[in-house]
């Protein structure tokens, strides 16, 4: 185990291959494309939040001049979704509408002015039905069903026990529980959406560009939908303004941008507004979490009961893994010996909920690390040592089936503890000033992939060497800004021991690259990583055995680094890779390898129903220490600085890490701070980026980012993942370090400045009633 | 930017004379200083102007200038200039700390001190597409009857964002007002009206052409409370304006914004006069404010926060600037 900071000694890692694109303004996103001669795409959407439809009418917006084509629910009845158990959705609305802005028809006009004409025209009417827009209204006796087989407007039910609960509890010195509840929030990814669609006629093919992270499950759902031959579309995913799991499911307006285009036979561009981003939502649900922990006067934890209930909005979306992973994820941190869940996914006339990095377990994460800091200071114990006394031993198997190979928590521990002086300042710092700190944990790519699950292999990276003397990688995996390519080149340099401005990484296109299952679960480094040493040791075999016949020496013999190939112990009869790369060429032509990676079945996940989801080959780890400034008068919070570790095994590029380390931990201080969506009657009253708070520069403190390599056996040089891991410590680590500075323990994210004046003032309140109590 | 402004005409005119002519010349046409304010409510579709004016190449609305009892600042002076101007900065200390934090730094380079005072009140019904308002069935404020902050009332209570209004009037500000009969000056307070709808008490027309500040004799400041420290709105605003002698309240302003429909100078203000602020007299400042501040639900953030963030600044400038005046005379 070696823990370094980041941008340390060892190697500070590389700027990202795309980089210079980006900052000189050269890369070309989705709505940078040419389309000069496309037809401007435009959705009508629902201003009901639920009624069965009795009339639409298009006729109108299609007869108007400059209109070219337009579709509705009418044109495509085949549902889409990211589950094949749950697909419940269609790209328009058929026979019934759920929430305020789901699509319902689009036009396909000259121009942008003609088509929001066109959609002035459509008469559009239903019979209103009741609309619910909490779990708890939509779940009470009597409510209507939003879909006819989930009664209860129940999606998913979860009920999992693993260990002896009763017992637990029992050996339990505290048993504390707790009700906190996280607001719904939203990726708020700085590229809005944007569809790019092309039907040629003459060959009946399609080419969409799209924002989508998922380009395949694009690919798959544009054949189902449109009903056409696969091999006659093309995706291409062009750069990409941001992820973060708002696009990690096919979205409806990349399927009815495609719809369109086929109607009008060419080429349509759709670009969404911020509004429509937010209507299409597909991020963090609003979350009630109930909690109970029983604890050992030593901070042993002997048991954990959580209940969780997600208000998932209208449709199935990502829903039943989100609800699965909330509970799989109690699991592979901390050693619980009993541990009971029970999950509700909720529909609701609200957007549908999606994932979004740290996938499920945020909000979970969060209760329980308050949870956990309030039965520390209940027990009078440093919340370091509460951790500490509970770390798992690698390598084990969680209750849950859940395999940990590697684990660095405690070195994260031990390192924001002492960056952060946490026992010299704790409990002496001024009143308004606080330290609070929380531990988090991310799978490193859910191992059994959904739709894709035919034994095919997860991840697949080509190779083709050529004359030219470069190397590409192919790969479809999608770099959406994370550092995918780069990571990829790394891989491939390294293992053939050739400098990376050999080598081209080609990302992302169906019609040149292998098949990828896309950018979510953190999955890339460790699949498409594995995938890409593999190709390239095919690539190196064959080199070295050119250079052997070119050295006369067997191919065992061979050693190559920086370019350079010799025979083990001569480096004066040395080849330069120009040189060998001719040999190989001249024996065979272009050379083209071809790797992979699969994730085996023991690392699937348990064997309990759900149990797949949570399954993973790596976990990271990370802990953080928050330092806060609270205002009580004006309830304003100030973020001074975080310290925050991550075990990602190993880090493939420290630079990269230390980047994704540092927007894991902002993005988990804007959920913490400020951000949370606001719906009156359905209608998004957050949908700008005024009202929807994502924190700014002012709010940005300075994060010092700690790498802690635990070496895992199986990741691509011992790497896991990078990007997710950091985030959900954050809001917990806020929380207690405001408890810390005035004693007040908030069970509502986020902290905004009224909430907290609110709990500050029901505190003042409480001790009056206790005074009058105590005068009496 | 994918939500549409509609096609129109902008012409520049040269002077403040031809502006107003050309205003009151085209029903529908609107002034355009910096635009931040009215670009955005274009795309809302919440105003349908068929002609701009942009006032942007007049040269008399640019200018900060001295005079001999005060200073004049032209409408058209961005927000980012003025925050930068030494004497500003050295003498009206409020209206500094109140233009270096509207917005954010590009809304401060593009919008100016008359956009800043005309800026449209705000709300969380009428802030919105086009698409959602009409969903909400429109609100009183625009197109629709019914307010849906205060269902059973007859009045719009969007309030007052500006930063720079309060921040003025604590000092003694005027407005000079440009129209078809010439110009006239009102103090800056009754530009204002308690009313959502229609809180800028202009005529057809008539345009801000500067703002006179008397001679500098107080110390000032103006802080707010929003979510966020940058871009967003207030959600309550406060300007003092305090001159001690002797250890004791010669004057003292207090100016409020966020809050209600419009701007406003706190009543009653005068109980600080001849006393030293203690802690009393504050408790007496957070009474005033807390009886003469009405936010009503137009942010999504509490109306009874605002009421006592408002209060609570109040009370902490007040202090602050009672005690910078003693250490300084002493």
């Amino acid at each position: 185990m070696s823990v370094s900071q980041a941008a340390g000694a060892r190697l500070k890692g590389v700027p990202l291959i795309d980089g210079l694109e980006k900052v000189t303004g050269r890369a070309r996103y989705t709505t940078d494309l040419d389309h000069a001669d496309a037809l401007v795409g435009r959705i009508f959407r629902s201003p009901v939040s639920h009624g069965e439809m009795i009339h639409l009418n298009v006729a109108k917006a299609r007869a108007l001049e400059g209109v070219v084509a337009v579709v509705t629910g009418d044109d495509c009845p085949h549902p889409y979704g990211v589950l094949p158990i749950a697909m419940n959705e269609f790209p328009l609305a058929r026979g019934r509408v759920r929430y305020r802005g789901e699509p319902v028809a689009a036009v396909a006009a000259v121009d942008a002015e003609t088509a929001a004409r066109a959609l002035e025209l459509i008469e559009f009417s239903v019979r209103e039905l009741p609309a619910y827009y909490t779990s708890e209204e939509a779940r009470a006796t009597g409510a209507v069903q939003l879909h006819e087989n989930k009664p209860g407007n129940l999606e998913r039910e979860v009920h999992h026990e693993f260990g002896d609960l009763a017992q637990g509890f029992a050996a339990a010195d505290l048993v504390r529980e707790e009700q906190i509840n996280c607001a719904e929030i939203n990726h708020a990814q700085i590229e809005p959406h944007a569809c790019l669609a092309a039907f040629d006629p003459l060959s009946a093919s399609l080419t969409v560009q799209s924002v989508s992270q998922v380009g395949y499950y694009l690919h798959l759902m544009l054949s189902q939908c449109l009903e056409m031959d696969s091999s006659r579309i093309r995706v291409v995913k062009p750069f990409i303004g941001g992820g973060f799991g708002a696009r990690v499911e096919v979205l409806n307006f990349e399927i009815v941008t495609a719809l369109l285009a086929r109607a009008a036979g060419g080429k349509v561009m759709m670009q969404l507004t911020r509004e429509e981003n937010f209507l299409t939502h597909r991020a963090r649900p609003q979350t009630n979490v109930k909690l109970r922990i029983g604890m050992r006067r030593d901070g042993r934890i002997t048991a954990c009961q959580c209940e969780v209930i997600q208000r998932g909005g209208a449709y199935a979306g990502y829903g039943i893994i989100t609800i699965l992973y909330a509970g799989a994820l109690l699991h592979g941190i901390y050693d619980i010996p009993a541990v009971k869940y029970d999950g509700y996914r909720v529909y609701t006339n609200l957007p549908p909920c999606g994932a979004m990095r740290g996938h499920g377990s945020v909000n979970v994460r969060h209760a329980i690390e308050c949870g956990i800091d309030r039965m520390a200071r209940e027990l009078g114990l440093d919340p370091f040592e509460v951790r500490r006394v509970n770390l798992l031993h690698a390598p084990t198997r969680t209750l849950s089936g859940l395999i940990v190979n590697s684990y660095g928590l405690g070195n994260c521990l031990d390192v924001v503890e002492r960056a952060s002086g946490w026992r010299e300042r704790i409990g002496k710092l001024p009143r308004g000033k606080g330290l609070g700190m929380a531990c988090s944990h991310y799978v490193s790519g859910a191992s059994k992939p959904i739709h894709f699950s035919t034994g095919e292999p997860h991840a697949v990276v080509n190779l083709k060497l050529d004359f030219d003397g470069g190397i590409t990688a192919l790969t479809g995996a999608a770099d959406i800004g994370q550092g995918s390519s780069t990571m990829v080149a790394i891989a491939v340099g390294e293992t053939i021991g050739v400098s990376l401005d050999r080598i081209r990484v080609v990302a992302a296109d169906s019609a040149v690259t292998p098949k990828d299952n896309g950018a979510y679960s953190s999955r890339i480094t460790f699949m498409v990583g594995n995938a890409a040493i593999d190709a390239a040791n095919k690539l190196k075999a064959i080199l070295v055995a050119a250079a052997a016949s070119k050295l006369d020496a067997r191919a065992e013999d061979i050693a190559c680094a920086g370019e350079t190939f010799w025979v083990g112990g001569a480096e004066q009869s040395s080849l330069h890779f120009a040189d060998v790369a001719k040999a190989a060429l001249a024996d065979r032509g272009t050379i083209t390898v071809s790797g992979a990676f699969t994730c085996p079945p023991e690392y699937q996940g348990g064997k309990h129903r759900g149990g797949a989801v949570g399954g993973t080959m790596g976990f990271s780890y990370a802990a953080q220490v928050v330092e806060v400034t609270v205002d009580e008068a004006t309830g304003k919070i100030t973020v001074d600085k975080v310290w925050a570790a991550l075990d990602c095994g190993r880090a493939i590029n420290p630079l990269a890490v230390e980047g994704q380390i540092q927007g894991s931990v902002w993005m988990g201080m804007g959920q913490a701070l400020s951000e949370e969506t606001r719906y009156v009657q359905g209608l998004p009253m957050h949908a700008s980026l005024l009202e929807y708070h994502v924190p700014t520069i002012a709010e940005s403190p300075p994060i010092e980012a700690h790498i802690v390599e635990s070496h895992d056996p199986f990741g691509p040089f011992g790497a896991k993942e990078a990007s997710e891991g950091a985030l959900a410590g954050f809001p917990p680590a806020l929380v207690n370090a405001v408890a810390n500075a005035i004693g007040v323990d908030m069970d509502e994210l986020p902290l905004t400045p009224d909430r907290v004046v609110e709990a500050l003032v029901e505190r003042r309140r409480q001790a009056r009633l206790a005074s009058i109590r105590g005068a009496a | 930017m994918t939500a549409l402004i509609p096609r129109l005409r902008v012409v520049r005119p040269r002077s403040v004379e031809e502006a107003v002519a050309a205003r009151c010349k085209h029903l529908a046409s609107s002034y355009i200083a910096g635009g931040t304010d009215l670009l955005v409510n274009l795309r809302h579709q919440l105003r349908s102007p068929e002609l701009l004016i942009d006032l942007s190449q007049i040269d008399e609305l640019t200018e900060i200038r001295g005079e001999d009892q005060g200073i004049r600042i032209g409408a058209g002076v961005s927000l980012a200039k003025l925050a930068a101007h030494l004497t500003v900065a050295a003498d009206y200390q409020a209206v500094k700390e109140a233009a270096e934090t509207i917005a954010a730094p590009g809304h401060r380079v593009l919008g100016t001190v008359g956009g800043n005072l005309c800026l449209d009140t705000r709300c969380i019904f009428y802030n919105q597409s086009g698409w959602w308002r009409r969903a909400n069935g429109y609100c009183l404020k625009h197109l629709g009857d019914v307010c849906h902050v205060a269902p059973q009332g007859q009045r719009c209570h969007a309030p007052f964002t500006g930063d720079l209004a309060p921040a003025l009037m604590v000092l003694g500000a005027e407005v000079e007002i440009a129209g078809l009969q010439g110009r006239r000056w009102i103090p800056l307070p009754n530009l204002y009206v308690e009313d959502g709808r229609a809180h800028v008490a202009l005529a057809d027309g008539e345009l801000i052409v500067a703002v006179h500040l008397p001679a500098a004799g107080w110390r000032s400041a103006y802080s707010k409370v929003r979510v966020r420290g940058a871009i967003d709105y207030p959600l309550a605003g406060v300007a003092v304006a305090l001159a001690v002698k002797d250890g004791v309240t010669r004057l003292l302003q207090i100016g409020l914004t966020g809050t209600n429909s419009r701007p406003f100078l706190l009543s009653g203000t005068e109980v600080a006069i001849g006393r030293a602020i203690d802690d009393s007299l504050l408790q007496d400042i957070d009474r005033l404010v807390q009886k003469q501040v009405q936010p009503m639900r137009t942010t999504i953030v509490s109306a009874q926060y605002r009421r006592l963030a408002a209060a609570a600044i109040a009370r902490r400038l007040t202090e602050r600037l009672f005690l910078e005046s003693i250490s300084y005379a002493s």
